[in-house]
């Protein structure tokens, strides 16, 4: 695949973009994110994926370099305009004030002047995220995990007549149980494909992140370290990535299974 | 299921919208039979009819005195409420009230120097111009008090009510301490018109402020037709706003305007008078949710329903004197926001 070919189809592209934050540099960011892609951030807490997340979203403006959105600069984009093309799961999910789920759900298509789907879409979107039974309820009243499941389903709806969009997913399910995780995510991944929408997650589970994406990222100390397809990342390189020991084993269904194995740091 | 595009108006027509309104009307037809003067079904009909003769009796006091400053309390109720209803939104948090938070006491003492310092320049000012020299003022002074707010709560950490509040105190003292200052310097006369500001009176109503106030009330009903919607995306926070479309900031220079043209108004010409913004949104919630699409248009509802209540108590109780609106407001309040303080804690 020449290069021309892949920038004309770039769905999101960074070129060396930088930050600061109070006295912190981060960056520089180069990289660029297909239609369909789905992508995997890694590193360890602290290490600026949240940051990058944050500028990729626009919520932090760059102090250098260029970021693309469907080769349009990103800060040339209306807030509106972007909300149709891309949506994000945050990783806090408080609602003010006890709004009604059903509202919630529907504040993803806020920025649709005309919207008469919308009832339709708010219950299709919250069976697709396993919340169909939360509808008519109060958002303050329910459980963490209720609550990540309506602002899914929020996120759904905020796409959910869209094609080739970006979902941007901020570690939403890490304080969730195993089930609640697993089944989450498949409802991600059922919803994105079927659309041709790329995600882009932040994720802290290894082995989520080889079993479920195709390509990861490493930032580390403010940076990008790394961008691999996920057949290439091995050991050593989450080793170095996270300063841990890691052992792997293979399952009886032939997955690869990586977790710490020794409390203490590689030195050096 | 969700009721999508529903219009602002029509959120009007659903039942409780319907009940408030015929309290109000109720409301308002009890209090102008209240008072000194007795009034009649034949004083009613004598304004009905609107004949060129001059009204005597119970149907002059009844037009030129009692019938504005019913409307003036309706009126004043709504815009507090609504001013409520919104400071509440924008800081996503229940206890926001504009009287809490100093943006009413900016204004009055941004009308208290102007009275002082105008008295103090020598110039002379007419009195028609008054009437909009005292709410420009009050509304210079509310805005400034809401955009100190609205940055210390960007400063502070996200969702800091506390912070909020204190600020609130903060400012509350800094602008007594102006008032007072204002009141030590001013004339005998002056001092009657700064002792207004800070127990609140409805006194002064006529006809012209009312249909003032008309027409600025109607100007914010027509803002609020799209703000409202968009207000609801804030409770998922400032950045989940901006993700789903919503130009957070323009929303909040928008919001911040109208409330502080509400209480520049309500406050230039009645004076302080507390906790209808804190209480009739709060009454709203419990009846029909926190959707701001039907919260808005409500709490105005109430607010007015809660000041006639308050200034008809004011005018009655003790015929002939009258006693300070802001007293039974407080009097109605002050235990209103202890209960929510207790709930609130249960609640967390």
């Amino acid at each position: 695949m020449s290069h021309s070919h892949t920038s004309a189809t770039e769905l999101l592209l960074f070129n060396q973009v930088t930050v600061a934050l109070g006295k912190r540099q981060f960056g520089p960011f180069t990289l660029s994110i297909q239609p369909g892609e789905q992508v995997a951030i890694l590193g360890p807490s602290g290490a600026g994926k949240s940051t990058l997340l944050k500028l990729l979203a626009r919520e932090l403006t760059p102090a250098s370099g260029q970021a693309q959105f469907e080769q349009r600069s990103l800060h040339d984009w209306s807030l509106a305009e972007l909300s149709r093309r891309r949506a994000i799961l945050p990783q806090s999910h408080e609602v003010a004030f006890g709004l009604p789920v059903d509202l919630v759900i529907g504040l993803g298509r806020v920025a649709r002047t005309y919207d008469p789907q919308l009832s339709s879409i708010v219950q299709q979107a919250a069976e697709q995220a396993c919340a169909a039974h939360l509808l008519g309820r109060r958002f303050d009243t329910l459980s963490g995990g209720e609550k990540a499941r309506v602002q899914m389903a929020r996120v759904f709806a905020q796409l959910w007549d869209v094609e080739q969009g970006l979902l941007l997913v901020d570690e939403p399910l890490a304080a969730l149980d195993p089930g609640l995780q697993f089944s989450l995510m498949e409802a991600i991944y059922t919803f994105a494909s079927k659309r041709g929408h790329a995600i882009l997650a932040i994720l802290h589970d290894i082995n989520q992140a080889l079993q479920g994406f195709e390509r990861l990222i490493f930032i580390k100390h403010g940076a990008m370290v790394g961008d691999y397809q996920t057949p290439h990342v091995t050991l050593p390189l989450l080793e170095a990535l996270y300063e841990v020991r890691l052992a792997s084993a293979v399952t009886d269904t032939g997955e690869v299974i990586v977790a710490p194995s020794l409390k203490q740091k590689i030195s050096a | 299921m969700v009721k999508s595009r529903l219009f602002f108006s029509q959120q009007l027509t659903h039942r409780p919208a319907w009940l408030l309104m015929l309290v109000l009307i109720l409301g308002v037809w009890a209090a102008a039979t209240m008072g000194a003067v007795t009034i009649t079904w034949s004083d009613w009909l004598a304004i009905l009819q609107g004949d060129d003769e001059p009204l005597s009796g119970g149907a002059y006091v009844l037009w030129h005195l009692r019938l504005p400053r019913i409307l003036f309390a309706v009126m004043i109720g709504a815009a507090l409420a609504l001013s409520g209803a919104l400071t509440q939104g924008l800081f996503r948090n229940p206890l926001a009230d504009p009287g809490l938070l100093g943006v009413t006491s900016g204004a009055a003492c941004a009308a208290a120097l102007t009275i002082v310092l105008l008295a103090g320049s020598g110039i002379e000012v007419p009195v028609a111009l008054r009437y909009w020299l005292l709410p420009a003022a009050a509304f210079a002074g509310a805005v400034a008090v809401c955009f100190i707010l609205d940055s210390v709560a960007r400063w502070l950490t996200a969702d800091s009510i506390a912070g909020l509040l204190l600020t609130g105190i903060a400012l509350n003292a800094l602008a007594a301490a102006v008032i007072g200052l204002c009141t030590y310097l001013a004339t005998d006369e002056q001092l009657r018109s700064l002792t207004f500001w800070t127990l609140g009176s409805l006194a002064g109503a006529n006809w012209a402020l009312t249909t003032a106030l008309l027409v600025a009330l109607i100007l914010a009903f027509w803002a609020l037709r799209r703000l409202t919607h968009t207000m609801n995306a804030l409770a998922l926070g400032e950045a989940a706003a901006a993700h789903v479309g919503v130009n957070v900031r323009a929303l909040r220079v928008r919001v911040i305007m109208l409330v502080a043209v509400l209480c520049g108004f309500a406050v230039a010409w009645c004076g302080m008078i507390g906790f209808i913004g804190l209480v009739a949104p709060h009454i709203v919630r419990l009846l029909v949710g926190p959707d701001q699409r039907r919260l808005a248009p409500l709490a105005m509802l109430v607010g007015a329903i809660l000041l006639l209540l308050a200034d008809t108590a004011a005018r009655t109780v003790a015929i002939p004197a009258e006693i300070p609106v802001g007293i039974f407001t407080a009097l109605l309040g002050a235990p209103f926001f202890l209960i929510l303080l207790a709930r609130m804690r249960r609640g967390s």
